[in-house]
């Protein structure tokens, strides 16, 4: 398993789509942070809101984008590997669920780097690390990356979820948002499955979509198991 | 020991059954062959036992486990067919990376040492993108031996190399053998089984039409062994007896000046035969006798 976290994890910082995506998210970090204060004159806030100004930049991004991002650089982390058939060498090695978890934690870590790295570009202005907020993040984050990867075992076609992340992501968190809020019965009980609802509370009900994931991790692997290579 | 044991083993795609109900044992330190035309299900059958596909009926165990088992997986180097390896890795990193995920992390001499046994010493640095056909079919087998597994897999390791690389690895394969190592290999070609196999298989349809050693094998199809005769000038008197002896011995007897050729099913006719001649006062100057080879055999069934 960390064999092949290990591979993944390098492999993300290796390709150059990676590493754009990951400067973009540094310099809008970066400036949020820094003119968040100049902006914020003149605008009356909370205290808690006064506070977090700094990581809003970052959280708007990943809010809105973060899947698109986790997409991008990874919606073929298995069918790719599934149609090239190099997961012929990966499970003639190793159990199946070792692949797929440690396709898991190697993105997550790239993800948990990024993140930890944005916000101590942050920390510069706001003098400390809000916790709170990047484990709400980080929580967001992982939900994604296990949905990627069930829809990357599921779908046997990467140019298919390649598609699919691009809608998914551009439309998830508008309609995640909106099921958060809708009292439309029929179909707002979606919003226990989207990760936004999860984040609106000031505690830890974020874990959450650690549980989500780990659901749609158990699946992906069940699913993988019985698939032929 | 029997290191792979099959029961009752199929395949089913649909309505189509590529593998009938096959039962085959291999026993430790065996080079075993798997010989079929194209399509006889040869890589259904090893990729059954490599886990890459499932079993539609049967068992089949390996080092006497039960399989699919993860944990057998760490103590077996497969190459399966057809499988392309990571074009952004170089050779090195492919054997360092797949050495650790079998749980037996190959040192950078260990690499190197194989990158040789398999004649890649200098190409370990290069990206396998830029790698040839022959030198990713080498690569594959590389990484089939990294971590010393106890039981090989290897599927058509020579096929599409060029005569000299096809030796180089068959070589190889036979070393391997002398190291103690089981090997399951499949091939469509005879002489190279003929050659470096200790026990054969010749699979048809879906189903092992025959099995055993290279020797057992020509035994069982003996009946075709053609004797080619350089003899005296047989006496007028001696002719019709002798010839009459020889139709009731062999077939397709032809006659020439001073020589014959006949077909006998028996090595033992071979020196009755020759007996015979002695009898008949004609001296034999030459016995040419032509076993069947595998391809014979095989191209008959
Ligand atoms: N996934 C599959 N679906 C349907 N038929 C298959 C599949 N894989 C193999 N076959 C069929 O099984 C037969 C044996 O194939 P294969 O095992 O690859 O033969 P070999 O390796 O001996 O050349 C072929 O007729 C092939 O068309
Ligand atoms: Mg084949």
């Amino acid at each position: 398993m960390f064999v092949i976290a290990k591979r993944e994890f390098i492999n993300l910082f290796k390709g150059i789509k990676s590493i754009i995506t990951v400067l973009f998210l540094l310099i809008v970090s970066y400036y949020s942070a820094k003119f968040s204060e100049v902006i914020s004159i003149g605008i009356e806030l909370t205290a808690s809101e006064a506070e977090g100004i700094h990581t809003v930049g970052i959280l708007t991004l990943i809010l809105l984008l973060g899947y698109l991002f986790v997409a991008s650089l990874s919606h073929n982390t298995v069918n790719r590997e599934m149609e090239e058939r190099t997961i012929r060498f990966l499970i003639t090695r190793t159990s199946r669920q070792s692949i797929i978890l440690g396709k898991f934690f190697g993105i997550c870590l790239f993800w948990f780097v990024t993140l930890i790295i944005s916000f101590l570009l942050i920390s510069i202005f706001s003098q400390k690390v809000d916790l709170f907020i990047f484990l709400q993040t980080m929580s967001l984050l992982i939900y994604q990356i296990a949905l990627i990867i069930l829809l990357s075992v599921i779908i046997l076609k990467p140019s298919l979820t390649m598609f699919l992340g691009i809608i998914v992501g551009l439309s998830f968190p508008a309609v995640g948002i909106w099921l958060a809020f809708t009292s439309n019965t029929w179909v707002s009980w979606i919003k226990f499955i989207t990760p936004y609802y999860y984040l609106f509370n000031e505690d830890y009900t974020f874990v959450m979509n650690v549980i989500l994931a780990v659901i749609m991790l158990a699946i992906a692997n069940q699913i993988f198991k019985r698939r032929e290579c | 020991m029997n290191v792979i044991e099959t029961k009752q083993l199929s395949k089913s795609y649909g309505s189509a059954q590529i593998i009938k109900a096959i039962d085959l044992s291999v026993k430790e330190g065996e080079l075993f062959g798997f010989l079929g035309r194209n399509g006889a299900g040869k890589s259904t059958f090893i990729n059954m036992l490599t886990g890459i596909i499932y079993p539609s009926s049967g068992t089949y165990s390996l080092l006497g486990v039960k399989g699919p088992n993860d944990q057998v997986k760490k103590r077996m180097g497969v190459m399966p067919d057809y499988s392309t390896l990571y074009s952004s890795l170089t050779a090195m990193e492919h054997l360092k990376f797949l050495s650790a995920l079998s749980g037996n992390s190959a040192s950078k001499v260990r690499c190197k040492e194989v990158l040789n046994l398999v004649g890649l010493q200098n190409h370990g640095g290069k990206k396998v993108g830029k790698f040839s056909f022959g030198m990713k079919k080498k690569l594959g087998i590389a990484q089939a031996i990294i971590h010393d597994p106890k039981i090989i897999f290897l599927d058509e390791p020579t096929s599409g190399l060029d005569p000299e690389s096809a030796i180089t690895i068959q070589k190889l394969i036979q070393n391997l053998q002398k190291n103690g190592k089981t090997i399951f290999m499949t091939s469509h070609n005879l002489h190279e089984v003929e050659k470096i196999c200790t026990q054969i298989a010749i699979m048809k349809d879906g189903q092992i039409i025959k099995i055993g050693t290279m020797d057992e094998l020509r035994a069982f199809y003996r009946s075709k062994i053609t004797v080619k005769i350089k003899h005296s000038p047989i006496p007028k008197a001696e002719q019709l007896t002798l010839y009459e002896w020889l139709e009731s011995a062999g077939s397709d007897l032809t006659k020439e000046v001073n020589s014959l050729t006949i077909t006998v099913d028996d090595e033992k006719k071979i020196a009755e035969m020759i007996r015979a001649f002695n009898q008949c006062k004609v001296d034999i100057f030459r016995v040419e006798v032509e076993e069947p080879s595998l391809e014979d055999i095989f191209l008959d069934e």
